[in-house]
């Protein structure tokens, strides 16, 4: 019989004779009831399904914290974008100019980056550009501004009709249709008008219509009054003054057959508009029909 | 043999799956009739077939197969051979309820027999006698999984056998 003729015998390879010889032993009746037996055998219950299913969701939640990176880069990315978007968008503009406009009766204190004030009158502007602003002290004015400048380096106010230059002072610009008046309330101020510079110490008044210099007194106070809710004008033409009116009190000024160009001196208040009205009617000697928003000046008939 | 497709690529689902159904059943039995613990088995399956996914790139389908046994057999290398096994099979009761009750009873004093004497069986002839018996693998398939000669499968089924007609008729 040859080596492991059991397994031989079981993979049908015995030969024939072997096979006999087999057969004729006492064991193989034993054999064969074992080898019966056991084909009977089963392994416990395996669910493949369920295995793979459960090594699939494994593989998943292996898979998925490798690429889960990829969400968090994708995110960074787009963070980075909108980053320098917001970045870019910061430093546009901050290098524009910062704007400041005040509307009809209304006036408005600005605090410049080294402590300069600015108040604003009514219907003016200012721009600055605050990021320059330590190198060149300058401002661009259109309407009225009192300014209160900090010691330092050169401070430019730049009007159209001309260019007001100081170190560290306090002064009024008006800088109205062909009205220009400059004001110096302490240290010393340099206006630049037409070309010509003319410096102007504290307690001066610099004052140009159509671009043609008058001399004025200096103020008595050492504000300009309306900053004390006042409006003060020393021969200073009508219209100017109904222009400042109407600003001052947002109230649409007419005129009827009045000459403008009669010179005004005194003071209205910009906050009481019926004594506002009178303290311009009676020194001009003219009348006015007050209605709503509207005001009409006339001339007095009487007269 | 292969029921795999050996152009594709292991990374590809519907290829692990049909690996995976070729034989996830026999890994399972094979590591189950090695230490008849069902749980060992379950997690022999659930690290083989995951490891196979995380080298899929690296597995050919060809290799694949002999991969997973080997992954299984590893894993269960320091385990402590000694332990006693107690393998249960399913299916114990016979399919033909028309047998007489005495025979039915002498049936299952002798599946009781055999049932310890298996388990009384080294590891390695309990698992090639199985297989072969149960699952119904070659020779030479076993030899594969086991990584030995088919000679030395044929040696184990041999002694395996022998072992058990002694021991069965002994009791």
């Amino acid at each position: 019989m040859q080596e492991n003729h059991l397994a031989k015998w079981l993979n049908n390879e015995l030969s024939e004779s072997e096979l006999a010889e087999f057969k004729n032993s006492a064991e193989y009746a034993s054999y064969q009831k074992i080898v019966a037996v056991s084909d009977t055998l089963k392994a416990p219950d395996f669910d493949d399904e369920g295995a793979l299913l459960a090594i699939k969701n494994k593989r998943e939640l292996h898979d998925s914290k490798v690429v889960q990176l990829h969400p968090f880069k994708k995110f960074i990315r787009v963070a980075a974008a909108v980053a320098a978007l917001m970045l870019g968008s910061y430093f546009y503009l901050n290098s524009l100019d910062e704007n400041i406009t005040t509307q009809y009766a209304e006036s408005r204190l600005i605090t410049l980056p080294d402590n300069s004030e600015v108040v604003l009158n009514a219907e003016s502007n200012i721009s600055y550009s605050e990021q320059k602003w330590d190198a060149d002290r300058n401002i661009s004015l259109e309407g009225e501004a009192f300014f209160k400048v900090a010691k330092g380096k050169r401070f430019t106010v730049a009007t159209k009709n001309g260019t007001v230059t100081v170190l560290g002072t306090q002064f009024n610009v008006e800088n109205r249709n062909g009205f220009f008046e400059v004001t110096c309330f302490e240290g010393l101020v340099s206006v630049l008008h037409n070309g010509k510079e003319t410096k102007l110490p504290a307690g001066n008044s610099f004052m140009a219509i159509n671009g043609k210099t008058i001399s004025t007194e200096g103020p008595s106070a050492n504000e300009p009054s309306w900053m004390h809710n006042e409006s003060f004008f020393k021969s200073v033409p009508l219209k100017y003054v109904l222009d400042e009116f109407q600003r001052q009190h947002n109230i649409i000024v007419a005129t009827d057959n009045i000459d403008t160009d009669q010179l005004y001196t005194g003071t209205f208040s910009n906050t009481d508009t019926d004594l506002a009205l009178q303290s311009i009617s009676i020194p001009s000697q003219i009348k006015f029909k007050f209605e709503g928003n509207k005001v009409l000046f006339y001339v007095n008939k009487q007269q | 043999m292969d029921t795999t497709n050996n152009n594709n690529n292991v990374c590809e689902d519907q290829v692990f799956s049909s690996i995976f159904k070729a034989n996830s059943r026999t890994v399972f039995n094979y590591i189950y009739y090695k230490f008849g613990n069902e749980e060992k088995a379950h997690d022999a399956v659930q690290e083989a077939f995951v490891k196979l996914w995380e080298n899929c790139a690296k597995v050919t389908p060809a290799k694949a197969k002999s991969y997973v046994y080997t992954v299984a057999n590893n894993m269960y290398l320091n385990v402590i051979k000694a332990e006693k096994v107690r393998l249960k099979y399913a299916d114990k009761t016979l399919k033909t309820t028309n047998e007489s009750p005495e025979f039915i009873m002498e049936e299952n004093e002798f599946r009781d027999k055999l049932d310890k004497t298996l388990n009384g069986l080294p590891e390695n002839q309990r698992t090639t006698f199985l297989l072969n018996r149960v699952d119904g693998k070659k020779y030479k398939e076993i030899a594969e999984m086991e990584g030995v000669s088919i000679k030395a499968i044929e040696k184990r089924m041999h002694l395996a056998l022998k072992t058990l007609r002694e021991q069965i008729d002994e009791i």
